[in-house]
């Protein structure tokens, strides 16, 4: 019998090896904390591994029409493109998570606006500017001043209090 | 009535606005939008975020059917049956007629089961009310069940239905646990003692990857599709819906069946609804003419995506069982505001209940009105390209999940879960779900912890448990039983075949 290794059969995996994770954690608890999980745990790993056996040596045909009835990614693309495309829209979201990290939410927001539109969605100088200036009156107007939210300020301004350069 | 108080108005209004965007652009659906404004509501009492947050929810399918009509591109995952005779029509140069049709079918819709939401509370009641702790785990049991056989397709979708629900409750697992005060898994991090919060994970589950493929695709959020003059026809349209009244009504009538079941939600009950049009035809000729721009295709669907919006409150206010993502999400806003779904609902907060009726009806008039007034410009939005708008709606996302709690950890949590929710469309592992799993979590447990404490093994074996088991099993047999039928059906040669 021929065995399809597929990146499925990993994400079974991962969750074979949570569902055991809960359970071997769980039997250190006691009763009243350890049943629900224990309850749960049990048929998640029966049915991942069920899943796993399937796409494993399962037929192909009935593995490909597994599909969810669920928003679907666009399959019209060329998959080197789209794969270059989903890596740096990744690295975009985990830039703006950085730049919020280290600048905090107030310089983050309408940097991180200006950048991509002007890097990724090349677009006009003007245009790039308009917009972020919209999404800074946005967030300060609608977040700051309205909703009076308390956002922490980013490690740099930290770091540079702490050192005594801004005060 | 709540509704007609000043500050609830508005709010009402201010969400109406909002959905009415959301249901227009493909970006963003209906679920994702709630859980963008759940932040917001901390600071409401229920009275005004109710009609904010539902008056949003009940407009989108409404609204997403103009995308759907014009573009061919459905607004919302529950607008796509229109598309089949929509876009057609829209092709022929009956844009209008169709808007006009979708439109007033949707208003006709929502009204419908707005009254079906109202006369149905005061049967459900006596039959929650009778609901015990054990009574209400089979239900959640059973919601998960129904989610699972329907969001994936076969034998094979069940499975990982169940699997990604297992995994969201799974995930609710995290934090102190409400029994013993032990703290699980929480890392060592005292952000986590109160478990994952809801909002990042939905934000990041839902929101990520559409965020994602949006910027794969690298087109203006409708492709480049130009349109023309929309205007023409739309009165056309509107007379349809009243010469076709019964369809109309009876496909309203099926929306709120299925939406009133835990689980079917919108996007079944368009295509039973657009199934049942189609089998109105009375001869042949005009049978073949659906799928060609037939308007009695798009009015079954619009009627029925918006019916099923109150009906689908029912389970949710009632049992604590969502119908839909959306319902889902509105379940966690409940929540949120320190609302308990359930008897409560039918007893102590009766007024509020009513009162999503009249948000669901009110709200669905003015956008219906402001639709057929603004309808050539309103589409052009459609057509704003994608890298204009990625930004905007991550700094949404961003700030969303942040005001949460207003800790970095929550942003931790809206990429993690924003990484597993495009792991788990990449890899056709249904969202709802999960979802709804990782909400009715600690609920399940509650209920599962007081039936055992109570009655040991003995609640399994109460007859409306017993009941309700031989309902879950039925569900889970339901594709094996499909599965077989179209097969025979398929060995067997049909008449025209001998």
């Amino acid at each position: 019998m021929k065995i399809r290794y597929n990146s499925k059969a990993l994400m079974d995996l991962c969750l074979i090896a949570i569902a055991v994770a809960v359970i071997i954690t769980a039997l250190k608890w006691p009763l009243k904390t350890a049943l629900f999980p224990v309850v749960v745990g049990a048929p998640v790993i029966l049915m991942a591994m069920a899943d796993l056996l399937l796409n494993l040596f399962g037929r192909e045909k009935t593995v490909e029409k597994q599909a969810a009835v669920d928003f679907k990614l666009s399959e019209d693309i060329d998959q080197t493109l789209a794969i270059r495309r989903t890596l740096l829209a990744s690295a975009w979201i985990i830039g703006f998570f950085l730049m919020i990290l280290f600048f905090g939410f107030h310089l983050a927001v309408p940097l991180y606006v200006f950048l991509y539109l002007k890097l990724q969605g090349r677009e006009r100088w003007r245009i790039s500017l308009l917009l972020m200036l919209s999404a800074w009156v946005f967030f300060y107007g609608l977040f700051v001043w309205l909703l009076d939210t308390p956002f922490q300020e980013g490690w740099t301004f930290k770091g540079l209090r702490a050192i005594g350069i801004i005060g | 009535m709540i509704n007609l108080q000043f500050e609830p108005f508005l709010y009402m209004l201010i969400g109406s606005a909002i959905g009415f965007w959301v249901g227009i652009l493909p970006g963003i659906g209906g679920g994702t939008a709630l859980a963008l404004m759940m932040p917001f509501i901390y600071k409401m009492t229920p009275q005004e975020a109710l009609p904010f947050l539902l008056g949003m929810h009940s407009v989108v399918a409404t609204t997403g059917d103009i995308t759907s009509v014009l573009f061919g591109i459905p607004g919302e995952p529950t607008t796509v049956a229109t598309i089949v005779d929509g876009f057609p029509m829209s092709k022929k140069g009956e844009a209008g007629r169709a808007l006009g049709a979708v439109l007033m079918s949707s208003l006709i819709g929502a009204l419908f089961g707005a009254v079906f939401l109202a006369f149905s509370i005061p049967i459900v009641r006596p039959l929650v009310l009778a609901f015990g702790s054990p009574e209400m785990f089979m239900v959640i049991i059973l919601g998960l069940t129904c989610i699972s056989t329907l969001s994936g397709q076969g034998k094979r979708g069940l499975l990982l239905g169940m699997m990604s629900g297992g995994f969201g409750l799974l995930c609710s697992l995290v934090g102190q646990d409400r029994q013993a005060g032990i703290l699980r898994f929480t890392i060592g991090q005292l952000y986590l003692w109160n478990g994952l919060p809801i909002i990042p994970v939905v934000i990041g589950l839902f929101a990520i990857p559409e965020i994602i493929d949006l910027a794969v695709r690298g087109t203006a959020i409708a492709g480049d599709v130009s349109f023309g003059n929309l205007g023409k026809g739309v009165k056309e349209g509107i007379k349809d819906t009243f010469h076709h009244f019964w369809l109309t009504l009876r496909c309203s009538f099926i929306g709120s069946l299925i939406g009133i079941m835990p689980g079917l939600g919108g996007a079944v009950a368009q295509w039973v609804s657009y199934a049942h049009a189609a089998q109105s035809a009375k001869t042949m000729e005009e049978r073949a003419g659906f799928g060609k721009g037939d308007v009695r295709g798009v009015l079954g669907p619009g009627a029925a995506n918006n019916s099923k919006e109150g009906a689908g409150l029912i389970p949710t206010v009632v049992f604590g069982i969502p119908g839909s993502t959306g319902m889902a999400i509105l379940m966690g806003a409940f929540f949120l505001l320190g609302l308990v779904p359930g008897p409560d609902m039918l007893t102590k907060h009766l007024t509020l209940t009513y009162s999503m009726v009249w948000t669901i009806a009110l709200s669905n008039i003015i956008i219906v009105v402001v639709c057929l007034l603004f309808i050539n410009h309103l589409a052009n939005l459609t057509t704003v390209r994608g890298n204009l708008l990625i930004p905007f709606i991550l700094m949404l996302c961003f700030i969303g999940a942040y005001t949460t709690n207003n800790h970095i950890g929550d942003l931790i949590v809206l990429l993690v879960f924003g990484g597993i929710g495009y792991l788990m469309v990449r890899f056709g592992w249904p969202r709802p779900p999960f979802i709804l799993g990782f909400i009715l979590g600690s609920l399940a447990e509650t209920y599962l912890y007081t039936s055992t404490t109570r009655y040991g093994a003995d609640w399994l074996y109460r007859p409306k448990v017993i009941i309700l088991f031989f309902i879950i099993v039925a569900f889970i047999l339901y594709p094996f039983i499909r599965g077989k039928k179209l097969l025979r059906e398929n060995e067997e040669p049909g008449e025209d075949q001998i």
